[in-house]
């Protein structure tokens, strides 16, 4: 080899390489963008889901958040107690106190235990099938089971069985989408620890729940009685205090006794015809 | 005759993307929408027409020259300085746009980077090599390559668009469908075989 | 011969079932026991009720005060006792307020109004007021108040009063009826608000399928100077942009109103009601429904009073032959499809509507197939089937782009989808979203 080409290809690929390092250095001078390490960094130990539960634009803007000290880490919905701890310590400030929430369905009336109403061809879709004459079912205020929740769900958290909406806890982060997108707000957010919750969101008379629906909250207080603390009863209508202490168990459902099985815990929710008592007494 | 071969050529008959299939990455990555597309396009258009220029001036003065009566090649070099080149092109044009088009750049995201080690232009590049062009038919093969690269990836990001309200059977949804329409309109595109 | 006017584009119906009831008479209803008088009967705001439970009421008596200029006033049906404001099934399925009067059987009532024989000599203000004061709202659709649609905004000259009678809606018989026996009262009420809002044409619109409505019309309105056309059998054609296009040519622009094209229109059945309250004195109480359908026994025209429930309206009607599909309140095109009987006769309820089974067959979807059939029924000119598919893939921001607000929800589209598309419902739930975001 010529010791010219050498010191040619040498020459050429050093000061190609000095002189387009010195033109790049003059551009990231001259079109400086002033950017935050910080938001990189809990960009990075964000989930990236970008579902928008935290209510911000994506993960991205609810880092610039964070660091802005707009919200607590702790207001991600989706990353775990351990990766807003990480996020924290990393930005030295504390992680805040909120608590994880995860949606609850508070509707029991699958096709088993609420007749339709009427007789509906229309378009699948919650949202717009609640503009004809309020939806098909036959209670107003249950879930219509055409699965508007199903599709925005980011997770793939819920399922539609015979006409229901039921969450899959473990998938479930809390984001809030199908809550927003419900038309008859059956959907709500609820503290995560919570294991037993009252499936029914009707607020209407007990006998005009009975008359379209088998496992509507008919108000008898029992659950109230054995636990004042952990039930609050408004009209005909029983709801789980979250906010409670001590929030009820499994357990307790054995005590209570609800004669409709309208108060069940998040697992018998998913076999609900095989769970409600009310169900079981009209088959025989 | 040879400047039609440059331009409708390059942009036609040998589409970079549904003829040579180069510059496939992009071609998929950022075509869910018609305006990111468009960024891309400008972006290619201008960073294919760029890089011609400034490969083609160093193969035509810097890899072929005469040092004290002996002419030196360095012609084996031409991947690797071709690639310094465009990377650092590419990183000139980053900066710019992050700055002047925060929006944009944001779109785009990694598919900026990914022009570095793009097939296309690097194709180009090397074309032009191959075919021994002079600096202004290096460029204007440059450009139309680009403008032929806009052309294929502005009419897939449309169709896209489409495509995002059709209801393909569920195996088909989203990139599927879309490999089977670009290989149909690379077939639409060997229509233009023959016109130069 | 001349061609018919009308506009472009919207359907004909082969089968539109206004022969059931056409020749049909209106006839008179007995007193019912209880009248269900919903207040969210007007667009706009319900208007207050000002009777309490234990009331004791005669009729035409005020019962509920217009909130607002967007609002109508209520007045007792018959006399009796006010027995409560109740939430019963409303028109939208969802309940709503009502007035529950139990008649005493006596039906009695003085005219509250003094009557103006000299109408043309009245001051237009009066006028105005008495028409607000009668309740008067349009009668064929959306029930907007008609002291609204007369007062015509600032900046806006209106050179054409319109009195939509072209009834296009298969079935309904209301109007029809109304203008072959009471042509006098139509003819005075339109000249009435001619006279209100001071111009000089004023054109009943009514399609060629009532052609004796047309001749009764002709009679009385030459001495007024009210013209009557004769339009081509079109559907969507009693909706006010394709009546003004159809009888001036004028298009109303994209979201505007019909003054931007110089026009008003009002409804048939609302002048009438316009007569009686400047000439007779009383409000609006009463209207004529007609009661059809291929499964009603006797179908026919009924003057029901307002807040009558359906179902005493179909045992008029002498009941049902079998086991009925769908009961729609309003014609078969834009009518409510309703899920209870007890839906009170509201003032914009111009039919009672049973289908059979088969008539309400129950349609199944299928993928649209691009042939362009609803582009070319649409009457305002709309895309159905793209706007459809933009819908469907959730784009709303594309379906507003592609007009999807200047939607009538006539239903022409969805009417000539061979794939039987529930095009309009699409629509509705773009437009529902797009009101939400705005």
């Amino acid at each position: 080899m010529d010791m010219d080409v050498i010191a040619g290809a040498v020459l050429l690929m050093g000061g190609a390489g000095i002189l387009l390092g010195v033109v790049i250095a003059l551009f990231a001078r001259f079109f400086k963008t002033p950017s935050d390490a910080r938001v990189d960094l809990v960009l990075e130990l964000l989930p990236g889901a970008n579902c928008g539960g935290c209510g911000k634009a994506g993960c991205a803007d609810f880092a610039r958040s964070v660091v802005s000290g707009e919200n607590p880490p702790s207001r991600c919905p989706v990353s775990s107690v351990e990766q807003v701890n990480a996020i924290a310590m990393a930005l030295g400030i504390t992680a805040g106190t909120q608590g994880r929430k995860r949606a609850v369905v508070r509707c029991g009336g699958d096709t088993l235990q609420v007749a339709d109403k009427v007789n509906y061809n229309g378009v699948a879709d919650c949202v717009t099938a609640s503009l004809v004459t309020g939806g098909p079912k036959g209670c107003r205020y249950g879930c219509l089971g055409l699965g508007s929740c199903v599709n925005v769900c980011p997770f793939g958290a819920i399922e539609i069985v015979n006409n229901l909406a039921l969450v899959h806890r473990e998938l479930c982060v809390g984001c809030g989408k199908c809550v927003d997108v419900c038309p008859r707000g059956v959907i709500s957010l609820v503290n995560a620890e919570a294991e037993v919750h009252v499936y029914c969101n009707s607020p209407e008379k007990a006998p005009e729940k009975r008359k379209v629906c088998k496992v509507g909250c008919i108000g008898c207080r029992k659950c109230a009685k054995y636990a004042p603390d952990k039930f609050t009863i408004e009209g005909f209508l029983a709801s789980v205090n979250y906010e409670a202490q001590v929030l009820p168990v499994r357990e307790d459902l054995d005590n209570i006794k609800c004669p409709t099985g309208a108060l069940l815990s998040a697992e018998e929710h998913h076999y609900i015809e095989k769970h409600n008592p009310a169900w079981e007494k009209s088959e025989k | 005759m040879k400047y039609l071969e440059l331009t409708v050529g390059a942009a036609l008959v040998y589409n970079f993307v549904l003829t040579r299939f180069l510059g496939i990455c992009p071609f998929l990555g950022v075509s869910r929408q018609l305006s990111t597309a468009m960024g891309m396009s400008g972006a290619v258009v201008f960073v294919m027409t760029v890089a011609s220029f400034c490969t083609s001036c160093i193969y035509n003065y810097l890899l072929k020259f005469t040092l004290r009566g002996k002419s030196i090649d360095l012609t084996f070099l031409q991947v690797l300085v071709f690639i310094l080149v465009i990377a650092a092109l590419v990183q000139v044009i980053e900066i710019v746009m992050q700055k002047a088009t925060p929006g944009l750049y944001q779109a785009l995201g990694i598919y900026l980077p990914l022009i570095t080690t793009n097939c296309a232009v690097l194709g180009a590049a090397t074309l032009n090599f191959n075919a021994n062009r002079s600096i202004l038919d290096a460029t204007i093969f440059g450009c139309f390559s680009g403008i032929g690269f806009a052309i294929a990836l502005l009419l897939f990001a449309s169709l896209r668009e489409k495509l995002e309200l059709a209801s393909p059977p569920k195996a088909f949804q989203g990139i599927p469908i879309g490999l089977i329409t670009a290989g149909i309109l690379a077939m639409a595109f060997v229509g233009f075989s023959g016109l130069c | 011969m001349n061609r018919l006017k009308s506009f472009k584009g919207g359907i004909h119906p082969e089968y539109d079932g206004k022969s059931l009831t056409c020749e049909r008479a209106s006839v008179d209803t007995p007193l019912l026991e209880k009248y269900y008088v919903l207040l969210a009967e007007n667009a706009g705001r319900p208007p207050l009720p000002c009777v309490a439970k234990g009331d004791k009421v005669k009729k035409y008596q005020l019962i509920a005060e217009h909130d607002g200029f967007v609002s109508a006033d209520l007045h007792a049906p018959t006399s009796g006792e006010v027995t409560g404001i109740v939430k019963i099934s409303g028109p939208l399925g969802i309940p709503a307020d009502a007035i529950e009067i139990a008649a005493d059987g006596y039906d009695h009532g003085d005219a509250p109004f003094d009557i103006l024989e000299n109408w043309q000599s009245e001051e237009s203000a009066l006028l105005m007021e008495r028409i607000r004061a009668a309740g008067i709202v349009g009668m064929g659709g959306a029930a907007f108040p008609s002291h609204v649609k007369l007062t015509v905004p600032p900046g806006k000259k209106v050179d054409t009063l319109i009195i939509n009678g072209a009834e296009c809606e298969p079935f309904l018989t209301a109007d029809h009826r109304m203008m072959v026996e009471y042509p006098q009262k139509v003819v005075t009420g339109a000249a009435i608000m001619g006279k209100i809002l001071n111009v000089s044409n004023v054109i009943i619109g009514v399609e060629e399928n009532k052609l004796d409505a047309v001749t009764a019309l002709t009679q009385q309105g030459s001495e007024l100077n009210v013209k009557v056309e004769t339009l081509r059998v079109r559907y969507p054609q009693g909706s006010e942009k394709q009546l003004i296009f159809a009888l001036t040519e004028r298009v109303v622009p994209s979201g505007g109103l019909p003054a931007d094209a110089g026009c008003v229109v009002q409804n048939a059945a609302s002048a009438a009601a316009v007569y009686d309250a400047v000439l007779l004195g009383i409000p609006l109480v009463e209207r004529i429904v007609t009661v059809t359908g291929d499964v009603v026994k006797n179908p026919g025209n009924f003057r029901m009073k307002i807040g009558t429930p359906l179902m005493e309206g179909i045992k008029w009607a002498g009941g049902v032959t079998e086991e009925p599909g769908k009961l729609i309140l309003g014609g078969p095109m834009m009518g409510l499809a309703q899920r209870s009987f007890n839906v009170p006769v509201t003032k914009n309820t111009s039919g009672i509507l049973l289908l059979s089974v088969g008539q309400a067959l129950n349609f199944s979807d299928s993928p649209c197939i691009r042939c362009g059939r609803c582009v070319g029924a649409c009457p305002m000119k709309l895309e159905p089937c793209l706007l459809c598919s933009f819908v469907e893939g959730g784009r709303f921001d594309l379906a507003r782009k592609g007009h999807v607000m200047d939607c009538l929800e006539c239903g022409a589209c969805a009417y000539v989808c061979p794939s039987h598309r529930p095009l309009v419902q699409q629509f509705r739930r773009a437009k529902s979203e797009l009101r939400k975001k705005k």
